[in-house]
């Protein structure tokens, strides 16, 4: 399981930064952030997402979802998009969260940073030259 | 006892802000994860309790952080410590003098005068970090804490040499640095934001 205390993520504030300044995102945030790329999500379709995409290694419980979550409402990556029930989970009204156009250039920085270095790992021969 | 009870009692630990707002939306999640996953195994309550021993006291310390990083609370509580600062640091330094006036009538251990003198610098020291405090809310920091790490150093030293020294002076001459160069050092603004 990857930790979620990794390093510092976002920097708070919403305007003037390029989307580099964000970088790098802790493991739990990408992971979160991708799930978003998707479309609106709610908080636990976020965490099944997450869990599968990473195939179990990363698995948010609710504190440390919503923690990020608030973070990254916070530094405007994502937005709240209102409470609407899921038809598949019951009458229950939940909230919604999706990407910003900010969140959006963020992962996408942070997928080319970690391309970047994976390129690199492989030109060491330190991984195959191809992905299994 | 349910094991949404449960929850709710843990939910306890995370800070009352962040509960208002995201409580519910927890309490959502937990369910969905009660109904998905089998709440009578070990398993499940070591993740359960895992995730709240892991965010909840970050997201305490965050809040915490910002409570104290709200600057006109903070610079009011540095100017009360700056007043207090200088009004013991001059008490200290009148009384350090006072004491060698009367102990220079008698006869003067070295190592004694030594401590006094030291005492002495250290008051004016103290007084000089309180002044900065007072009158300079951005530039007067980096000053104040060598002023106050050189005042605690003589008061070591003075309470090295002249190890009868009163409680109240050591409580000025140790306590008072101590507290405001903690005050000095702690961080104003949250600068970045952590994973949970």
């Amino acid at each position: 399981m990857v930790s979620q205390q990794e390093g510092a993520i976002v920097r708070k504030g919403k305007t003037g930064r390029p989307p580099e300044a964000y970088l790098p995102l802790p493991p739990a945030t990408f992971h979160i952030l991708l799930a978003l790329a998707d479309g609106e999500l709610h908080g636990y379709a976020i965490m099944k997402g997450v869990e599968a995409r990473s195939e179990g290694s990363v698995r948010l419980g609710p504190g440390t979802l919503y923690g990020s979550l608030k973070r990254l409402l916070e530094a405007g990556l994502v937005e709240e998009r209102g409470e609407r029930a899921d038809p598949g989970r019951g009458d229950e009204r939940r909230r919604y969260y999706r990407l910003t156009q900010l969140g959006l250039s963020v992962v996408r920085a942070e997928a080319r940073r970690l391309d970047a270095m994976v390129r690199a790992a492989r030109r060491k021969k330190l991984i195959g030259e191809r992905p299994a | 006892m349910s094991a949404e009870h449960i929850y709710r009692l843990l939910l306890r630990a995370y800070p009352p802000d962040f509960r208002a707002e995201y409580g519910r939306e927890m309490v959502l999640l937990f369910r969905d994860q009660c109904r998905d996953g089998d709440v009578r195994t070990l398993a499940f309550w070591v993740r359960v309790f895992g995730d709240v021993a892991r965010s909840a006291p970050a997201l305490r310390m965050e809040a915490w952080r910002r409570e104290s990083a709200n600057t006109q609370t903070v610079e009011v509580i540095m100017k009360i410590a700056g007043i207090l600062t200088v009004l013991l640091a001059a008490f200290g330094s009148v009384s350090a003098v006072g004491e060698w006036v009367v102990a220079s009538r008698g006869a003067m251990d070295g190592s004694y005068v030594l401590a006094v003198v030291l005492g002495v610098f250290a008051s004016v020291l103290l007084l000089g970090a309180g002044v900065a405090i007072l009158f300079g809310a951005r530039w007067g920091r980096q000053p104040a804490r060598v002023a106050l790490f050189a005042s605690l150093a003589m008061a070591v030293a003075a309470r090295l040499l002249f190890p009868w020294m009163s409680i109240f002076s050591q409580l000025v001459g140790f306590g008072l640095p101590v507290a405001l160069l903690i005050a000095l050092y702690w961080p104003r603004t949250p600068a970045t934001v952590r994973s949970a």
